[in-house]
């Protein structure tokens, strides 16, 4: 496999998290922006609670005639000239004010942090890794499911961007917040910050712990869930083999027991989630507690305030368990961006394997001489499943290939439009090495065809422009003529701007061949790939391509692999791969006058003499 | 490889979301629907009723919590009493502990409550679809079953563990806070209630707009990510036709097209946040003023303004978190009804009530006769007319002819995963409607054309067809169809994985697994959809092989594609637009030189088109 998936290459840990700092060095302005906005936050809420505070001591000032107020923390002394009812007035207004502004400013706050992740992070870090897969090898396809290429980009993506907003950003709001808190409620009286803040490293620690016994918890959930989703896909996707069987039972126990273990380990997680939320709520009231207790007792001796005193401290301190109680989500964003990015950086690092050298030759038309000297491949370290080829194909010539599957037939042909480099020897066309060639000038003069070619959600129209977006109705017309698929598009209820994908809109094995064939004619290519082209398709209906398949290889350089002999006999010539070397080669007619694999195959598709007796046919291929 | 972490609800599923865009997000609670949630929970019922009461204990204990401290606060504090500040907090821990330890049980029971309901929902929906028939799983989109059990079922889950109870717990606190202040004084606790409403009305006026804008989020969520789906399914097109940049300019659109909703959402959400907080400092400025003029006119004591400033927010507090919650309610709601739904589907058909069993003949295969047989998948469109035919037992019929001539829907009603609209199926003599499908099945072997395997060892797989088959039995069934070899040259023999990547089963292999598969369950009647893909000529000898000794002594239906099958078979059926037009051995439909010969005669004819 690919380096992309050798565990010995993971990164560490101190790695991750310095290219996860570099990630929000990038958004460096807009992390300053929004800090700023909290820092004021910060101070708003801090006023807005001591002019509460600051109220009633005034008004118990007024009434019962305690010690006159002053605000400590915020400097303010009240015009003690005043009626009453207007510095109540003035309390009241300042209190709105600052609501007001507060309320403003969240709003922006709200705004501009998502404007840094939906706008900014996620979309570049998407983009980014889009791009990057766009031009990954198919190994990397080949190793992981699209599920989980899915998920990097969407899921794994969030998770890195998590470590700005949710780790990075928070951590500061955090430790800011709680120094302030801890300043302003030890300027008020420090021995009673101390009393109260004694069980803060208790919950700090409960909830890092917590977080990490939990996630591993949630993992293994998130699993069993998969597994039972699985169990039921598959169930409906196979309903007709369970029918089949009469295996109803069966398959209703194994259902059970996936659901089952999911509702068994659910109960490990009740447990310790009805643990923890009580535990810390009970920590938050022991600090009530201590502030009632010592607070009350500093109050009854006048030496804290109520209002500005204990109140305020009474609000504090929610808002200090508040952040602390963060703790435990910031731990959990660090675990999981630390996946994440884990798996996000794996494709952004992947290197390119193939790409243009810097020198290389322009070649906008090629001839379409293809050569093979020496070629051998293999996926790095494995066993060669191409071994020192030899072959020269002269412009405009078609080769069948014919192989087992494994022999090698498909690797063969993914050398020349560069989707794997050889390991050894050289792949020439028109007599320059493909390295030296420009890339993009390579893959525009080759067009392909798949097995089952792979059709886009899009019209026609634009499934066949899809190597040449711009090309004119005329030119894509031209191109579905030639793959003998005109004639079913018109008949279509949108014609060519069918959309290809929607229900009802289904086509033929051999109408999405045809469709493929198209797309890979209109590009005019000097060379043409054809990767058993008739595989999907019914034996009943497989002569509707040849057609097409005929008229696309005139003048073209062809390689097609095949299995029956009526594609095989349409080739110039033939080889028959086995374990990844040529084991024959020739023309049909020379291949069938010597024993080796090429006849044992012919015999089998071969028609017996007597069934050509009573067709009324005579002097076809007989099988000896 | 790497395993990768799973992650629910992305990917794979948010692309099968898209297909539920036309299904309702809320829905007006319903008695009945709640009332039948709650039958699952009768494992249970002990912890229900427990947790009720806790509950309502609970939305007590909040609100006196609150009213101790400022009792604290306005009796010892004030008055210097320093027993009684001694007292107040050790009663004030008392009942804090007390209410943690009552927090337990009633989250740790409310969340075994929604499991178990849950889990008694999915139970429910698998057993109803095994009952099911065919055409049921023909119709069906398999994301909205999966959106039954994982999406709905959750919200109903949420619906039962925290809506019911946390609505019971904050409307309490609301009632008990709302008599603490009334008890304390009349004209403030009206302008609190004053507020209420406003508050109310606010919160759902932005959740409605919250859902609203997530719904669509999340719509152009999922095309970004069935693009991607596409983009990794298409990577080989992409790249031979250089579309690297095109496409990475597109899907960067989509982005910031989705980008363009979430900020949208964001909006929303950065005004509600606010607003209520907002509310609550306008609520703080206003007791400022009207309670402090009431406290120096002496209409009210101090202590209550203090009362007042701490109880507001249990009593505000709640009313954000029931309107959340409501939201939350509407959502179940929807998700139950959908679920029952699928639960309450009819079958189209079930087995007659007075079917008997199919008695098991050994080594012999059954007789089968279709008579007069016409068929539909839907009323007034036939795709059969008038078959009649007779496999005798141990006969192998062979079913040739275009795609949707009617072949495959011959297979299913031998197979009786459909039932004939006119004319009857004869098993052995019986009408194929007076013998169950289970006994039918049982001596029933099916290959499917797509070689269906399920997620497990290939071993796992060929003891599909019976469960009880031991290792041994698995080995001579393999060995018999001359591939254990095969198998056992797999990376880890018998014991490979089918399902992962890279484990490399090719379409022969695995075909040659559903062949033994079939054979393990030593069928009478064999059905066999041959697969289209062309299989590498090598492999194609093998399968020839193992067909044969999987047919011989069974009654059988090909659905033929390979030549070498049809020359085997003792009855071709040449179908056109569901008639058989044709009928006989291969020799003898080539002598008539009718549409069978026309057609053999294309797919050998090898130089008709060069």
């Amino acid at each position: 496999m690919s380096a992309l998936n050798q565990p010995t290459n993971e990164p560490s840990n101190a790695v991750l998290i310095r290219r996860l700092f570099g990630l929000a060095w990038r958004y460096r302005l807009h992390c300053l922006q929004v800090l700023g906005i909290q820092l004021i936050l910060l101070s708003l809420g801090i006023g807005g609670l001591s002019l509460t505070g600051l109220g009633i001591d005034y008004i118990r000032h007024k009434m019962e005639n305690t010690p006159a107020v002053v605000a400590k923390g915020i400097h303010f002394t009240l015009p003690v000239e005043w009626p009453p009812l207007r510095v109540l007035g003035l309390l009241a207004g300042l209190i709105l004010a600052f609501a007001l502004v507060r309320a403003a400013l969240n709003y922006v706050y709200a705004v501009s942090v998502n404007r840094l992740v939906q706008l900014k992070l996620v979309v570049d870090l998407r983009g980014e890794v889009y791009e990057k897969l766009q031009q990954l090898s198919f190994r990397f396809f080949d190793a992981n499911s699209t599920g989980s290429i899915i998920t990097r980009v969407t899921g794994d993506v969030q998770s890195v961007r998590m470590f700005v907003d949710q780790v990075l950003i928070q951590s500061v709001i955090m430790g800011i917040s709680l120094t302030a808190y801890v300043i302003y409620m030890a300027s008020l009286s420090p021995s009673l910050t101390v009393a109260c803040l004694a069980t803060t490293p208790v919950l700090c620690l409960l909830a890092a712990r917590f977080s990490r016994k939990i996630q591993p918890e949630y993992a293994l959930n998130r699993t069993l869930v998969e597994q039972m989703v699985q169990i039921l896909t598959e169930n409906i996707q196979g309903a007709a083999v369970t029918k089949g069987f009469a295996r109803e039972a069966e398959a209703r126990a194994k259902f059970d027991a996936a659901n089952l273990a999911c509702f068994t380990q659910q109960r490990g997680i009740f447990w310790r989630v009805s643990l923890f939320s009580p535990a810390v709520g009970f920590l938050t009231r022991v600090n009530m507690m201590v502030l009632l207790g010592f607070g009350g007792w500093l109050v009854a001796h006048d030496r804290l305030p109520l209002g500005t005193g204990l109140v305020v401290f009474a609000g504090l301190l929610e808002q200090f368990s508040g952040q602390v109680n963060n703790v435990a989500t910031i731990v959990n964003s660090v675990q999981q961006s630390l996946i994440g990015a884990r798996r996000v950086f794996e494709i952004l690092d992947a290197p390119v394997e193939v790409r243009t050298a810097p020198d290389a030759i322009r070649r906008p038309r090629l001839d379409g001489a293809v050569e093979f000297d020496h070629v051998s491949f293999a996926y790095d370290g494995a066993e060669a499943v191409v071994r020192d080829i030899n072959l020269a194909v002269k412009p405009g010539q078609c080769v069948a290939i014919l192989g087992a599957t494994g022999a090698g037939k498909s690797v063969l042909m993914s050398l020349i439009p560069r989707f794997f480099d050889p390991t050894a020897g050289r792949v020439l066309i028109d007599g320059h090495d493909v390295r030296r060639l420009n890339l993009e000038d390579v893959r525009r003069n080759i067009g392909l065809v798949f097995q089952e070619s792979f059709l886009f959600s899009n019209t026609i129209a634009a499934n066949i422009a899809f190597g040449h977006p711009e090309a004119t109705r005329e030119q894509i017309e031209r191109a579905a003529r030639i793959a003998a698929a005109h004639e079913f598009i018109i008949d279509l209820p949108a014609g060519y701007e069918t959309v290809l994908g929607e229900s009802g809109n289904s086509l033929s094995g051999g109408q999405r061949q045809r469709l493929a064939i198209a797309r890979a004619v209109l590009l005019e290519p000097a060379i043409l790939l054809l990767d058993d082209p008739t595989a999907a398709i019914d034996s009943e209906t497989e002569h509707e391509i040849f057609e097409a398949l005929d008229r696309a290889i005139a003048g073209r350089t062809t390689f097609i692999v095949a299995h029956r002999l009526s594609t095989l006999r349409r080739a110039d010539f033939i080889i028959v791969m086995e374990d990844g070397r040529i084991e024959q080669r020739g023309t049909h007619e020379e291949l069938m006058r010597q024993p080796g694999p090429y006849l044992r195959v012919a015999n089998l598709q071969l028609v017996d003499p007597r069934d050509l007796q009573l067709l009324g046919l005579a002097g076809g291929e007989v099988a000896p | 490889m790497k395993q990768s972490l799973p992650r629910p609800r992305v990917g794979v599923l948010v692309q099968q979301a898209r297909e539920e865009e036309d299904e309702e997000q809320f829905k007006p609670l319903e008695w009945g629907l709640i009332r039948r949630l709650f039958t699952y929970t009768a494992p249970i019922k002990g912890k229900v009723t427990t947790l009720a009461v806790m509950t309502l204990i609970r939305s007590a204990q909040l609100p006196v919590l609150v009213w101790v401290m400022t009792l604290i606060i306005n009796g010892p504090i004030t008055s210097r009493d320093f027993r009684g500040i001694g007292l107040g907090v050790l009663g004030y821990g008392l009942l804090a502990v007390s209410i943690d330890v009552l927090f337990h049980f009633r989250q740790r029971f409310a969340l075994e409550i929604g499991e178990t309901v849950v889990n008694g929902l999915r139970t429910e929906i698998f057993a109803k679809l095994q009952l099911q028939p065919m055409s049921f799983f023909h119709r069906l989109k398999i994301g909205r079953v999966i959106g039954r059990v994982t999406s709905d079922v959750e919200s109903v889950r949420v619906g039962i563990q925290d809506v019911l109870f946390v609505s019971v717990i904050q409307f309490g606190s609301m009632v008990f806070s709302a008599a603490v202040m009334l008890y304390q004084d009349l004209v403030l606790f009206l302008v609190v209630l004053a507020l209420a409403p406003v508050l109310w009305a606010l919160n759902r006026h932005f959740r409605v707009k919250l859902s609203l804008y997530s719904r669509a989020s999340q719509e152009s969520f999922s095309r970004v990510t069935a693009t991607l789906a596409e983009s990794v399914n298409g990577i080989r097109v992409t790249q031979g036709f250089v579309r690297q940049e095109t496409n990475a300019g597109l899907f960067r659109n989509l982005l910031a097209d989705h980008a363009r909703y979430n900020i949208a959402l964001a909006r929303t959400s950065a005004i509600l946040t606010p607003l209520l907080e907002l509310n609550s400092q306008f609520f703080v400025a206003l007791l400022l003023m009207v309670g402090g003029w009431r406290v120096f006119h002496g209409d009210m004591a101090m202590g209550s303004l203090i009362t007042f400033f701490l109880l507001a927010n249990q009593f505000f507090a709640p009313i954000a978190i029931i309107g959340n919650q409501y939201n939350q309610a509407l959502i179940a709601m929807a998700g139950a009804e959908r679920v029952f739904r699928l639960i309450d589907a009819v079958p189209d058909w079930t087995d007659d009530p007075a079917a008997t069993e199919l008695p098991r003949v050994l080594g012999q295969g059954v007789r089968m006769e279709f008579r007069n047989l016409s068929f539909g998948y839907v009323p007034g469109r036939p795709v059969l007319h008038e078959v009649n035919f007779t496999a005798l037992p141990g006969q192998t019929v062979a079913l040739v002819g275009h795609t949707g001539s009617g072949k495959s829907s011959i297979i299913n009603l031998a197979a009786k995963f459909y039932l004939p609209t006119s004319g009857e199926v004869f098993v052995d003599g019986r009408e194929i409607r007076t013998i169950t499908s289970h006994s039918l099945h049982r001596q029933m072997g099916m290959v499917q054309q797509q070689n269906i395997l399920f997620s497990g060892t290939v071993l796992d797989n060929i003891r599909f067809s019976r469960p009880e088959a031991t290792d041994a039995e698995v080995q001579a069934a393999a060995a018999s169809l001359d591939c254990l070899d095969l198998f056992e040259a797999l990376p880890e023999g018998l014991l490979t994985q089918v399902g992962e990547k890279g484990a490399g089963l090719s379409v022969g292999q695995r075909q040659l697994i559903c062949f033994t598969r079939a054979l393990l369950a030593d069928p009478r009647i064999v059905i066999l959809d041959e697969a289209t893909s062309s299989i590498d000529a090598m492999t194609e000898a093998r399968l020839q092989h193992a067909l044969r000794q999987l047919l011989a002594g069974r009654t059988s239906f090909v659905v033929a594609h390979r030549l070498s099958t049809i020359r085997h078979a003792d009855l071709v059926l040449v179908l056109d637009q569901g008639r058989i037009i044709e009928r006989g051995t291969h020799a003898e439909l080539l002598a008539r030189r009718g549409q069978y010969a026309a057609l053999y005669r294309q797919f050998v004819q090898v130089d008709d088109t060069a």
